[in-house]
């Protein structure tokens, strides 16, 4: 989850519109990839239990 | 009650803020996108204010800026990406004398953090265990109060409500008060017309707001103000000044807005009645529905910014201190984005992420809460109103608006 604004990284989703294909772990999600909501980078996002 | 726990009305009871609002929302507008489609054409930067353009009184906050208005899904992301060049310290003037100090008016750093804060108390996992606890009670009230009647106006009986007796029982407001509440919040907004009058306004929440976090600081309960009293985030917590100017700013954030993007909402599946039996059979399509409400009718139709230096945006010089516009509604609708872009449909498939919650640092705080309110109380309609549909007896809901877009009527029938 995203610190900054709240978005939820879906493994089962990705994020296609970011290059991220959809079943990428987010392990394999590169460290350029950013926050498609606020921008924030993948560093500010940590693990949440839903 | 606590003596300094009482809300003051205006000095003068009797001043109405609601004409003022509706009137600058322009309620006579029903179609604002066509001109917008002929003005990107044009120029996808056009040297005015968006409110000049479409034929009413400049912003008298702003009136010593240059002006620029910027069309299209890629000026409107770049926009919103370079904070560093378009700053939000233009709310300073726009909000600050209604709101105060808000993270609206702040940029990096202080934003950063602050956001951060705020945040904390509006992530997906905490806003989740308010549905049951908060949500619905307040929507089955409301729906209780029509459900064996047949007929009802969705959005006076329905829409314009239940967001704002969300937000009041989640600040724990006297019930007797709401209706000061309401119209205090309200002229907050109003600062682009009578500056005066919102200073007011947010001098009397600002009081009463005071009293209550002292009153909460000393002893918390289960409400949200507890919870950002005490919201802690690597060591950091909320000075008392940014989070009273953060509550002024709550009731129209989260009641406003939802109420808006709910009768949109209802007023779309309404008027596509097969996208409506739809999701009446599949709610997990209500998801996909409101991304597609929010990119084809954007509840904010702007988003303003003011330049920190001299830039170029779309092959246009703009000097610093200019007054920049943002056309939220413009990207939305970019042909070069969406297929047939003024066309509702659930079922598009997943392109451009729309810009109906704005974006970058400044993306709506309160979204997923929106989602789940809106989630909610489409999920209860459709329950407790079997066969809904609009009253063919009734003019059909007209969205209306070139700024923030809402219906005045959803007249429905229903079996009872």
């Amino acid at each position: 989850m995203c610190l900054q604004c709240g978005w939820l990284y879906d493994q089962e989703k990705g994020d296609p519109v970011g290059g991220i294909p959809p079943g990428t772990a987010w392990e394999d999600v590169p460290d350029t990839w950013t926050c498609p909501d606020c921008g924030t980078p993948k560093s500010d996002f940590d693990m949440v239990e839903m | 009650m606590n003596a300094a726990l009482r809300i003051q009305d205006f000095d003068d009871p009797t001043f109405d803020p609601f004409a003022a609002t509706e009137e600058g929302y322009g309620k006579d507008i029903y179609d604002p996108y066509s001109k917008i489609a002929q003005l990107a054409k044009e120029s996808s930067v056009q040297p005015h204010e968006y409110r000049v353009l479409f034929g009413q009184l400049p912003d008298m906050t702003t009136a010593d800026m240059q002006h620029y208005s910027a069309f299209g899904y890629d000026l409107v992301q770049e926009i919103y990406s370079k904070p560093e060049i378009f700053s939000n310290k233009i709310f300073v003037r726009m909000l600050g004398p209604g709101f105060g100090r808000t993270v609206t008016t702040m940029d990096a750093p202080e934003h950063t953090r602050y956001r951060r804060l705020f945040q904390a108390a509006f992530m997906p996992n905490v806003i989740a265990s308010w549905g049951d606890s908060l949500v619905q009670p307040v929507v089955d009230e409301l729906v209780s109060k029509f459900a064996e009647r047949g007929t009802a106006d969705l959005v006076t009986e329905f829409t314009s409500l239940y967001p704002f007796y969300i937000i009041y029982r989640q600040l724990g407001l006297p019930v007797d008060d709401r209706k000061v509440f309401h119209k205090l919040a309200v002229a907050l907004t109003i600062t682009s017309t009578n500056v005066e009058k919102a200073a007011e306004a947010g001098a009397k929440l600002g009081a009463y707001y005071e009293a209550l976090t002292e009153l909460r600081y000393a002893k918390p309960g289960n409400d949200l103000v507890s919870l950002l009293c005490k919201i802690e985030v690597e060591g950091d917590r909320i000075p008392k000044e940014i989070l009273v100017s953060f509550l002024r700013q709550l009731i129209n954030a989260a009641g406003d807005t939802t109420f808006r993007a709910t009768s949109n909402l209802l007023a779309a599946l309404l008027t596509h009645p097969e996208q409506l039996a739809a999701v009446r059979r599949d709610r997990s399509l209500i998801p996909q529905a409101i991304e597609e409400l929010m990119r084809w009718e954007c509840i904010v139709m702007t988003g303003f910014r003011q330049t920190t230096q001299d830039t170029v945006l779309g092959g246009v010089h703009i000097p610093a201190g200019a007054a920049v516009e943002a056309v939220n509604g413009s990207a939305n609708r970019d042909p070069s984005r969406y297929t047939d872009p003024d066309k509702f449909d659930i079922f598009r498939k997943p392109g451009a992420r729309h810009m109906g919650f704005a974006y970058g640092p400044h993306v709506c705080i309160g979204q997923h809460l929106a989602r789940l309110e809106m989630t909610r109380a489409l999920n209860s309609l459709l329950d407790r109103l079997p066969n809904l549909r609009l009253d063919p007896d009734k003019p059909p809901p007209q969205i209306v608006g070139y700024t923030m877009r809402h219906p005045e009527h959803i007249h429905v029938r229903f079996d009872a």
